[in-house]
């Protein structure tokens, strides 16, 4: 159950037996029945009823800290994604565990210290990819759906995320053309596009920090637009089709 | 001079033989014009922002001594001159090879600082990734800004800065030698120049560029002949009044050095729209460049643009030997798809109109005569009128203009590999061929182009026999933004009638980075020229096309070859015209003496 749905309802309480929680952000209203609730058992106290408000105050306490370390996830998407935008890519890859690994494009790029690495300082940095643009025009997401999701598990060890995307990817344009290459003195020489759609993202609790374990980005549009533009059109990008180290740049295997 | 600048050897002096030369930089720079005593007796604190502070004393008008924060002062000879309320002056330390060059506003006491040197260190990283020294005569520079210090006042709050303001401008300069040059001031980090009296030809070059403002009709100018000499040239610039008073640094290329202060006037020749955004005022510049850039960023750095260094040398056979592996037309092979499509994306379609003709074409001068017979939208045939025998090529065509048909193909077996791009005029018989061959008497791998005269003869054409197309000057002084796809655009300006410039666009439409060639124009109807060039010294890869003026678009070929082969492909853009320089008239035959 998708405790977003239950949290909806104003004054209703979450559902007790539920193993995995998600919360929407509606901190304040779900705080409030949390204190209202656990102040009305205190007032008028018998022992079983002791009892009962204690394991009612640890539901609650635990309940307070998953919503504690969903607001910390969180808090790293938005880094996450800051630091892509601001281009720090080894900034991003000191985000990930150990073990994580990444979806891009149809590629897996593994372990924190070789394919992460990889993709975000030799495949993102010279492509400026994952600098935070808007949607293109006409591809705008649909206002109704939900913003993002974080489901903390019950042990508070681990966590999945789902966050949209929209960001500008790039490929730096081919051949030994003098203008290509001044082009790139400049910083440029690069085709850019826009990509939007979820990034799918599980999180893993390391020594006391939120880590990602998983990302995967599923794109679900893109377009030949860039910032200014007033009309975009659909692209198609080929997907990897290497893997490294022929493809320098290349994930470690391609997906399915 | 005689020797195109992009083809002269300039000596790799050492510092051994550079400290020699500087010596007489002791006495400071000579003048043409009186040197000023506007300083003399005065004593100067300036302080800079993030760099030096200056202690000068002036004893005169010629000696100063100079304390670098609180380092012992030095005594050098110096130069001033002044231009309304600024003054500049200019001295080297003795015994080293640095300078500066410090431009004072009276009125404000802000203060631009151009520190210079010789001989630098810095080591640059090609594009290709491989480090470069530079070479010990080119002219470093750093610019400070600041102002004076003045006792029991606050320093002043504003500064000279960066600007944008000059983009696009163009002017002649005379100075007080007799130097006349043309400036055009076409990108924010670079300008081109045209040396109307030191150079023979007419050729405009491209030199690393500062600009610096002053108030909204003065500015600074500095720029730096990398590539070539390596020598600095540096002013300050009214433009109510349009005079200048500057500073020259350098060895020519007789490695004479040329030290000396200046005075100009001149008027402004022009303005080309500027296109980026309407509140970037260029204050950043494109100093310090992008993350992903392969230059290492430092004291000095400037955005330059280094072609030859990464130009591998192929001699003429190992070029053929190339070409004979592999030569293909129109993406057939060695280049990238993408490449192409970066090239090509905006071009116009191709024209069937010539299949089922048969015409022959005759060049003048005992040019060549080639019949031609279309047998399919992209297969021709042809052969020379003497020889017996065909030759199949694919080919490709457009209709640049009304019923004016604009193709190409390869030589067959040509030694050296060569190609024609040709124009027919199908309403009047009129045709010019841009002949192209790989090799050059620098490079295997550069082409060779020459434009031959002629006319078609067949069923269908009655060709005059005096009349023919020819060069022109016509596109002289202008630019036009020429955007090959949505991710590349690049400005041409026509510099002269022999040379033009190509500037890159940044992502915000900033004019950024640049460089020249020579190049010819012909006219072939009003509004209709061809317009070819080869980036010598660069990566010899030549431009063929048709610009129609009337409709703002060229199409055409470009052909060249390298490691790989022999490559005639496509070219063609979109065009805006971004304006024009009234330079024309400054071009022609001069009385040039050899010594003079």
């Amino acid at each position: 159950m998708n405790a977003s749905k239950a949290l909806s309802k104003p004054g209703e309480s979450p559902n007790p037996n539920s193993g995995r929680r998600s919360f929407l952000w509606k901190t304040g209203a779900a705080m409030s029945a949390v204190f209202a609730s656990a102040a009305a058992g205190i007032s008028k106290s018998t022992p079983d009823q002791d009892a009962g408000s204690r394991g009612e105050v640890d539901k609650l306490s635990k309940q307070i800290g998953r919503l504690e370390d969903a607001n910390v996830i969180r808090r790293q998407h938005q880094a996450y994604e800051a630091h892509l935008d601001q281009g720090m890519y080894e900034e991003v890859v000191g985000m990930f565990a150990d073990e994580a690994e990444v979806v891009f494009n149809g590629g897996v790029f593994v372990g924190k210290d070789k394919g992460i690495r990889r993709l975000y300082c030799n495949h993102f940095a010279p492509r400026l990819t994952g600098k935070k643009i808007e949607a293109a025009p006409g591809f705008k997401p649909d206002p109704a759906r939900q913003p993002d999701i974080v489901e903390v598990a019950a042990d508070r060890k681990t966590a999945t995320c789902h966050f949209p995307y929209s960001m500008q990817v790039g490929e730096p344009m081919t051949g030994n053309s003098s203008l290509v290459d001044m082009a790139r003195l400049q910083g440029g020489g690069i085709v850019k596009w826009w990509e939007g759609g979820i990034c799918e993202a599980s999180y893993v609790k390391v020594g006391g920090s939120w880590k990602i374990r998983r990302l995967e980005y599923r794109a679900t549009s893109k377009a030949d637009y860039r910032p200014g533009q007033a009309y975009a059109k659909p692209i198609d990008i080929p997907a990897f089709s290497s893997v490294f180290p022929k493809n320098s740049t290349g994930p470690d295997k391609l997906v399915g | 001079m005689n020797e195109p600048m992009h083809r002269f050897k300039y000596t790799k002096l050492t510092k051994e033989q550079i400290d020699q030369k500087l010596k007489s930089t002791n006495a400071g720079p000579k003048s043409a014009s009186e040197l000023s005593d506007a300083l003399a007796g005065k004593s100067l604190k300036i302080v800079t922002d993030n760099g030096p502070v200056l202690n000068y004393v002036f004893k005169d008008k010629r000696k100063l001594t100079l304390a670098e924060g609180s380092a012992p002062p030095i005594e050098s000879g110096y130069g001033a001159l002044t231009l309304k309320e600024m003054v500049l002056f200019s001295h080297i330390i003795p015994g080293t090879e640095r300078g500066f060059n410090v431009f004072i506003d009276r009125d404000t006491n802000l203060v631009t600082v151009f520190e210079v040197w010789l001989c630098s260190d810095k080591k640059e990283k090609a594009l290709g990734g491989q480090d470069l020294a530079l070479d010990p005569r080119e002219v470093q520079r750093q610019i400070y800004f600041g102002y004076v210090e003045v006792a029991g006042q606050k320093p002043p709050e504003k500064r000279h800065h960066l600007t944008n303001r000059l983009e696009g401008k163009g002017l002649y300069w005379k100075q007080d030698n007799g130097i006349e040059t043309l400036e055009l001031y076409t990108s924010v980090a670079s300008s081109n120049f045209v040396e109307l009296t030191r150079h023979v030809d007419d050729l405009g070059y491209c030199a690393p560029s500062d600009y610096v403002l002053v108030n909204d009709n003065t500015f600074i100018y500095q720029r730096t002949e990398c590539e070539f000499s390596g020598i600095s040239t540096l002013y300050v610039a009214d433009l109510y009044s349009v005079i200048q008073a500057g500073a020259r640094l350098g060895f020519n290329e007789k490695d004479e050095l040329e030290y000396y202060m200046f005075r100009g006037a001149g008027n402004v020749v022009g303005q080309l729209a500027y296109l980026e955004p309407f509140n970037d005022h260029g204050r950043a510049g494109m100093v310090v460049q992008a993350k992903t850039d392969p230059q290492a960023p430092g004291k000095g750095q400037r955005m330059v643009y280094r072609p030859v260094r990464t130009f591998q040398y192929m001699s003429d056979e190992e070029m053929h030997q190339a070409a004979l592996k592999n030569t293909t037309a129109f993406g057939g092979g060695a280049v990238a798809p993408q490449a192409q499509a970066q090239a090509q994306s905006n071009n116009i379609p191709f024209t069937d109109m010539l299949v089922g003709k048969e015409f022959t074409l005759r060049y003048d001068d005992g040019g060549p005569v080639w019949q031609y017979k279309f047998t399919e939208k992209f297969k021709l045939r042809y052969k020379e009128e003497k020889e017996t025998q065909w030759h199949e090529q694919d080919y490709r065509a457009y209709e640049a203009d009304e019923k004016l048909v604009w193709f190409a193909h390869i030589l067959t077996d040509s030694k050296p590999r060569a190609s024609v791009a040709i124009a027919v005029d199908l309403l009047n018989g009129l045709t010019t061929c841009i002949y192209s061959h790989m090799g050059t008497k620098y490079y295997g791998n550069e082409t060779t182009y020459r434009a031959i005269f002629g006319v078609a003869e067949g069923p269908e054409f009655e060709a005059p026999h005096y009349m023919r197309h020819q060069f022109t000057d016509e596109l002289v002084g202008h630019a036009f933004s020429w955007s090959y796809s949505d991710a590349m655009t690049s400005m041409h300006v026509y510099t002269s009638p022999h040379s033009m410039t190509w500037t890159i666009f940044t992502d915000n439409q900033t004019m950024g980075a640049q460089w020249g060639s020579p190049c010819l124009f012909v006219k072939l109807r009003d509004g209709v020229y061809i317009f070819c060039q080869n980036e010598e010294a660069c990566n010899g890869a030549e431009m063929i096309e048709l610009i129609n003026t009337k409709i703002s678009h060229d199409c055409g070929f470009n052909y060249s070859g390298n490691q790989r082969g022999v490559s005639l492909g496509l070219t063609g853009a979109i065009g805006r015209h971004i304006g024009q320089f009234d330079i024309k008239k400054f071009y022609g035959p001069k009385i040039h003496r050899k010594g003079a």
